[in-house]
């Protein structure tokens, strides 16, 4: 299903079919160790595990052997400026299980940095700087002594 | 959005149409299915990349042209698509690393958002050709309790109202208060204040941007400025300046 407006269904009314589902899904990094054959989603709230069963069989042709479902409430904490209690959104995390002999590892999006690609970075940026700082001087060279928000 | 039911079950079904696009029109084309999680992901060679070029979204002017079938599976492209989006954006978020154009993320919504509306237009103009009604979901204003006017959102209920406790425990329509009309008056009253305060305060802003502009194009400020009598301000004495007049 959706987040839209259904009819009410009544005992020998058709079944409701679903057109332009809006829900979204998002595959997260398990919070804690998994069996290889177990997913972690995160979805929208009002999704229930029929839900996510569905929505991955139909649109995504995965496989779900079980769903279970929860929500993750966020700690409260105080606002670093203003000192008054905060608290996040509410996530609902589901956690779908593959057929045994299906396993999925979550990949490494991002290789490490090492150390020669944060100097690397790091001189991208200095040359970045430097060369901005010759335009601005190419720039103000027939007006020196001008402030620096002066400019036409 | 039950329409969208009526409006594809109907017309998807019933005609069989053989269209044909010709080439300067803009046709959905995706990448090969895979089938497996791995569709949450982006493309290996965008991980950890900069920036990643993407055209731009869909607008309402080409997905009218587009049958019932095509939007519904252009729905689904970007239904996944938002998926991964979101699924690399948290990614990124989590390792404190770059998540490249996210922009991306906003265009797949605005598509989704045009497609959306190109199909309620179909489902209407179907509606009203078959019924003589809209076909989208009734309503009318009421009146809340604390007798502030709204919009209530008619839906169906498998029993009628005066058997139905919950939904007259959660709807409560104005009824004479002593009370609530105490407040009511207070609240117009604020509402009267502010409304005048704006006024007050477009009427100086005016006078003082004449002040300061005395070349400005009236028209153009009477358009800006509706509520402002411009020849009042005209007369008004800080108009006029403290100097000697010539």
């Amino acid at each position: 299903m959706s987040t839209r407006w259904y009819p009410i269904y009544q005992k020998g009314g058709p079944q409701l079919r679903v057109f332009l589902p809006n829900f979204w899904m998002k595959l997260v990094k398990p919070t804690q160790d998994q069996p290889p054959n177990i997913v972690q989603f995160a979805c929208s709230m009002e999704m229930t595990k029929h839900d996510v069963k569905n929505y991955l069989e139909k649109i995504y042709n995965i496989k779900c052997v079980d769903v279970r479902t929860r929500i993750h409430m966020p700690k409260t904490r105080r606002d670093p400026g203003k000192g008054y209690v905060i608290k996040d959104e509410d996530t609902k995390y589901a956690y779908v299980t593959m057929p045994k002999e299906e396993s999925f590892k979550f990949p490494d999006l991002f290789e490490t940095e090492t150390k020669e690609k944060i100097v690397e970075d790091h001189d991208k940026a200095m040359k970045q700087a430097k060369e901005g700082f010759q335009d601005f001087l190419k720039k103000n060279k027939d007006r020196a002594n001008m402030p620096g928000w002066f400019t036409i | 959005m039950r329409n969208l039911i009526n409006l594809f079950s109907k017309i998807a079904l019933n005609s069989p149409r053989v269209v044909s696009y010709n080439n300067s029109l803009r046709s959905i084309s995706t990448t090969t299915v895979r089938n497996d999680l791995m569709e949450f992901f982006d493309d290996p060679k965008n991980w950890g990349a900069e920036e990643v070029k993407s055209g731009r979204s869909w607008k309402k002017d080409e997905l009218r042209i587009k049958s019932n079938t095509d939007l519904h599976k252009l729905w689904y492209v970007l239904l996944k698509e938002r998926n991964m989006l979101l699924t690399m954006e948290q990614e990124s978020k989590d390792q404190a690393r770059l998540f490249p154009s996210p922009e991306r993320l906003d265009k797949v919504e605005d598509s989704m958002e045009n497609l959306e509306a190109v199909v309620r237009e179909r489902n209407t103009a179907y509606h009203k050709l078959e019924t003589g009604e809209t076909g989208e979901r009734p309503g009318r204003m009421e009146v809340g309790p604390l007798g502030i006017r709204y919009y209530y959102k008619m839906s169906e209920y498998p029993i009628p109202k005066h058997m139905n406790k919950k939904w007259q425990e959660k709807y409560k329509f104005y009824k004479y208060d002593k009370d609530v009309e105490a407040f009511l008056l207070k609240y117009r009253e604020k509402l009267y204040l502010s409304k005048r305060k704006a006024q007050r305060r477009n009427f100086n802003h005016v006078i003082g941007l004449m002040n300061r502009f005395p070349n400005m194009d009236m028209e153009a400020v009477k358009e800006q400025y509706p509520d402002v009598d411009i020849e009042k301000a005209k007369s008004s004495r800080k108009y006029k300046g403290h100097f000697l007049p010539k």
